[in-house]
């Protein structure tokens, strides 16, 4: 093969090489995508469950103090996410039935609500730092 | 070990021209060239929809799609926006109590302006938009100022519109003033970042999305955007400006939206109105 060709194959290989390594975070999504929360899948040898972090916080003791704990760490992302312009729709929606639900005792309810909202402001938070560093690439050249 | 090297050279190559890409997209305040970025923005449009003149581009999505074009031609026969029109022009033309008026708070008293606006105001170190110097002046002579959305403020700015009609706008960014360009490259940042749970930007809409469906709708080419603005909106059923719209969309995104007027959105339109330089002032309109 001749030096031309060979840079012009490794040019054209590298990105698709580059994107052959599935990352965690990749296979936990799609497994998510295709089969909903609480599937079992492998990565790497180890076994793992499609639960997000805060979902997994939610399955904490249903009491007052832990659903307080939850609504308050979910509020204070959202406003961090309201502090950079970047605060999705719902969560302060979900903050506010999660505090009705603990109002009424219901602290399942409230928990589950509150993991619903600490989602959602955990990803608009991830999505201003990724808009931050990518969005020239939409420009027009 | 000629093979290896090749490889990596290659390798080298191809992250390199990567970052040349990047860094001539004008995307810090050293980089960033506003007519670069309209000419470019311009030749998107005429690549994606070949044969349609850049001057029609001020009918939006009636430049880009002759069956919204058919409709939209009947729908002009008898304009929509005419009594807002008249409205505006009687409200426009209406004393303060203290006896002075809208004439005496814009150059040339308000008369064929609109393709000014938005402009960089040094000594307050802002964009100005229309609407907020209408407001300005209601509240420097004693007024209350007006509510952003509807109603009298989008009333008055289509009059001023329509006195400007034909006028190619002319957004300027003064060159001895870098917190200008930084205004421009913030609208910019804006239009192209995503947001909300539905991760779309405005240029997903307006720029890639153009004229393909979403939902029902065939979203508008960004270019000359605001040439119309204010616009009776068949949705609204009424007359409104520019940041109505603005709100609009990024809720539509599952966002909380910005306020009409906030800092962002003004950035935002003075991005906008630059890259419909040379366009002409076509407002008030009538879309969907």
């Amino acid at each position: 093969m001749k030096k031309a060709t060979m840079m012009l194959v490794a040019a054209l290989a590298l990105p698709v090489g580059a994107a052959q390594a599935e990352t965690f975070e990749q296979v936990f999504n799609q497994q998510r995508a295709l089969h909903g929360k609480g599937h079992e899948f492998t990565w790497q040898g180890e076994t793992y469950k499609t639960f997000h972090a805060e979902e997994l916080e939610a399955m904490a003791e249903p009491t007052q103090a832990n659903a307080v704990a939850l609504i308050e760490s979910a509020d204070a992302l959202r406003l961090q996410s309201a502090a950079v312009g970047y605060e999705w729709r719902d969560p302060a929606r979900y903050i506010k039935q999660a505090q009705a639900a603990l109002a009424e005792g219901r602290f399942q309810h409230a928990m589950d609500l509150a993991a619903r909202a600490k989602y959602q402001a955990r990803l608009s938070l991830a999505q201003q730092k990724q808009v931050d560093a990518s969005w020239y690439r939409a420009v027009p050249e | 070990m000629k093979t290896i090297k090749s490889m990596l050279l290659g390798a080298a190559f191809a992250v390199l021209s990567q970052t040349g890409m990047a860094a001539e997209s004008g995307f810090t305040l050293e980089t960033v060239n506003p007519e670069a970025d309209r000419l470019a923005l311009q030749a998107f449009y005429q690549e994606r929809f070949a044969g349609v003149p850049l001057e029609d581009y001020v009918n939006g999505i009636y430049a880009i799609d002759p069956p919204s074009r058919k409709q939209w031609d009947a729908l002009e026969e008898f304009p929509p926006y005419e009594f807002d029109l008249e409205e505006g022009e009687e409200l426009f033309n209406t004393p303060f109590a203290n006896g002075k008026g809208y004439a005496d708070c814009f150059e040339n008293g308000g008369i064929g302006i609109r393709q000014n606006y938005p402009y960089w105001n040094a000594e307050q170190g802002s964009i100005k938009t229309l609407e907020q110097e209408i407001n300005e002046c209601r509240e420097q002579n004693g007024e209350q100022p007006l509510k952003w959305k509807k109603g009298d403020v989008a009333k008055i700015s289509a009059y001023m519109a329509w006195t400007s009609r034909g006028k190619p706008f002319d957004i300027k960014i003064p060159e001895n003033d870098p917190r200008a360009l930084q205004a421009y490259l913030d609208g910019k940042k804006f239009f192209y970042s995503k947001r909300g749970q539905l991760n779309l930007s405005c240029a997903n809409c307006h720029l890639q999305g153009s004229r393909l469906y979403i939902r029902a709708d065939l979203p508008g080419p960004m270019l000359g955007h605001p040439t119309h603005f204010p616009v009776v909106r068949s949705k609204w059923g009424e007359i409104g400006t520019l940041h109505r719209r603005y709100e609009g969309c990024h809720r539509d995104t599952r966002s909380v939206p910005l306020p009409p007027q906030s800092d962002e959105f003004r950035k935002l339109e003075y991005f906008q109105t630059y890259m419909s330089n040379g366009l002409i002032v076509n407002g008030p309109g009538a879309r969907k």
